[in-house]
């Protein structure tokens, strides 16, 4: 037993060197939320090198935008953050709608936050599922799936999809919501606040998830702000940035939310930013239903085939993920000139080839499923 | 702080700069001249607030996208009946400035001022070549490579300028608008 060696020997003889390892991980890891691979060099159990290579599921929205016409391009934008698409929807009908000169109605308004206030909470119980998951907890994952399943199953009832809506249309929605949906949607929101405390006593202060996550990957304030990092990302590192309060749309100014921030910008800090967000769509939603106001879905205005002036306009929504932008440039002809996605999950996976570098390998999947990625909006 | 009052302060300390004549909507859109203008303006920008360098992209302003260069099929729309001839969805509109150039953009914004800024610059479309933000703007890194993937603009200074979204067979800029489709091993 005396003449084995211990790992406290080792770090205090540095002249053991130890070889330098090359791990692939992914395409196919589970934990890599999609087709995301990282090339890490280990020294040990510490990285000394990161290389997250993208693309591998890059369908080209952008180009393809050029050839469609603006009703066309609505169903291109579901594709891309699949998890939460109504956000999608409604930035492209934004824009589009920013560009024509086309205002909607205050119902349409009012639905379309209903929406996007459900898919947040659709998305966010996903994440809180899988981040579980990828830290070991299963439990959490099939708590957060029997509400998830409740929102898409309400989806479903709306518009007949669950996965990729093409709700939001230019100029308003595509259908309107009916007493019962809305009654059954305020039966949902009743079951569902009792579970978010649920939730905290699953994951949120588990002593093991809390070890796990609290003071890991810590991103200064100074470095979410360099590497344009947006939504929870940003506010986990303490930086009060929301679309929804810094440039209202759709009326958000007409509702009373909070906007929950991090302290010190580590794993758990952006976690908890996404469940506390639930909270807030919850308090949104239910102020959007209560004053629900009447009127038409859809605003007139759009032709079958819109043909908006020669210009350019820019709309960015509060995305489950971040910020969410679209860059819309007309030639005055039937399809978008150029149309650009500023994509959350994109730049915020960026600061990974540099955050990553000194951590523990263990520590890896932590940071990356606190990023909350979908790989669909990184490769476009 | 307004548009209006921040765009006094930008030119007072660039005399040269102006307001773009076609802004883009809602936002302030100021022209660079030249593209030795846009590492000082950068660094102003960011010493006044505008620390997050929030968007960085590019227009080929060539002309109508050439279909012919992806669309295996013209008449791609099923739902149209035997016979019909399909609307052509990349005609040029009469009247349309279109030249030969890219129009690439900037956009900062200052979180405390509630502002954004949008920086453009038209450069010509043969061998497209700016400074690189990669030392002032970390999130200029994956955004320079992807605008040098799809539509070919060079970032002098950039440490590691690299395809990032198209695969390495990809021959060309997909999004420039005189694209043409190689044939590689997934094509029958």
């Amino acid at each position: 037993m005396s003449n084995m060696m211990t790992a406290a020997d080792a770090s205090t003889m540095p002249e053991l060197k130890t070889d330098q390892l090359f791990i692939n991980l992914g395409p196919q890891h589970p934990s890599t939320h999609g087709v995301l691979r990282i090339g890490l060099t280990i020294e040990g159990e510490v990285i000394v090198k990161a290389v997250p290579d993208i693309g591998y599921l890059h369908r080209g929205t952008e180009k393809l935008a050029e050839v469609r016409n603006y009703h066309h391009c609505v169903v291109l934008t579901d594709r891309w953050d699949y998890v939460s698409a109504m956000p999608n929807n409604l930035v492209f009908c934004l824009a589009a709608e920013k560009l024509a000169g086309v205002k909607t109605t205050p119902r349409a308004d009012a639905l379309r936050v209903i929406m996007c206030e459900m898919n947040r909470i659709a998305s966010h119980l996903l994440f809180f599922g899988t981040y579980g998951i990828d830290l070991g907890a299963y439990t959490p994952f099939l708590y957060a799936f029997r509400e998830r399943e409740m929102v898409l199953d309400l989806f479903e009832m709306l518009c007949g999809a669950r996965l990729t809506y093409n709700y939001i249309r230019l100029g308003g929605v595509m259908v309107d919501a009916s007493p019962e949906w809305l009654k059954r949607t305020g039966e949902f929101i009743e079951y569902f606040k009792p579970r978010l405390d649920e939730y905290d006593t699953l994951l949120t202060y588990n002593p093991i998830f809390m070890a796990r996550t609290k003071g890991v990957g810590i991103v200064t304030a100074e470095e979410a702000k360099s590497w344009a990092l947006s939504g929870p990302n940003l506010r986990g590192s303490g930086v009060n940035y929301d679309v929804r309060k810094f440039a209202p749309y759709s009326g958000y100014e007409n509702y009373d939310f909070d906007v929950p921030v991090g302290t010190d910008g580590s794993c758990w800090d952006r976690y908890f930013c996404r469940v506390s967000e639930m909270r807030q769509s919850v308090r949104i939603i239910e102020q959007a239903i209560a004053k629900l106001p009447a009127g038409p879905f859809m605003a007139s205005g759009f032709a079958k085939v819109p043909k908006p002036v020669p210009g350019e306009a820019y709309a960015h929504v509060e995305a489950s993920r971040g910020d969410l932008g679209i860059y819309l440039a007309s030639d005055g002809g039937i399809s978008p000139f150029r149309m650009h996605v500023h994509a959350p999950s994109f730049i915020n996976l960026a600061m990974l080839q540099e955050k990553l570098v000194g951590m523990k390998v263990s520590d890896v999947i932590a940071l990356l499923g606190s990023i909350d990625i979908v790989l669909g909006e990184v490769d476009r | 702080m307004t548009q209006d009052e921040f765009f006094a302060k930008l030119q007072a300390k660039f005399p040269k700069l102006e307001k773009a004549a076609a802004p883009v909507k809602d936002y302030l859109t100021v022209r660079l001249s030249s593209k030795d203008q846009i590492e000082p303006v950068a660094q102003f920008l960011k010493d006044s607030g505008f620390d997050i360098l929030d968007m960085l992209t590019a227009t080929d302003l060539l002309g109508p996208v050439d279909m012919k260069g992806f669309i295996r099929q013209q008449n791609f729309n099923p739902f149209l009946p035997d016979g019909a001839t399909p609307e052509i969805e990349s005609a040029a509109t009469a009247g349309y400035p279109y030249r030969p150039a890219m129009d690439l953009l900037w956009s900062f914004i200052s979180v405390e001022n509630k502002l954004r800024v949008i920086v453009r610059l038209e450069q010509p479309r043969e061998g497209t070549s700016v400074p690189s933000l990669v030392p002032m703007f970390k999130s200029a890194d994956w955004q320079e490579r992807e605008t040098f993937d799809l539509l070919g603009i060079k970032f002098e200074g950039h440490p590691n300028l690299t395809k990032i979204l198209t695969p390495d067979f990809t021959v060309g800029h997909p999004l420039r608008k005189d694209y043409v489709h190689v044939k590689d091993r997934f094509d029958e």
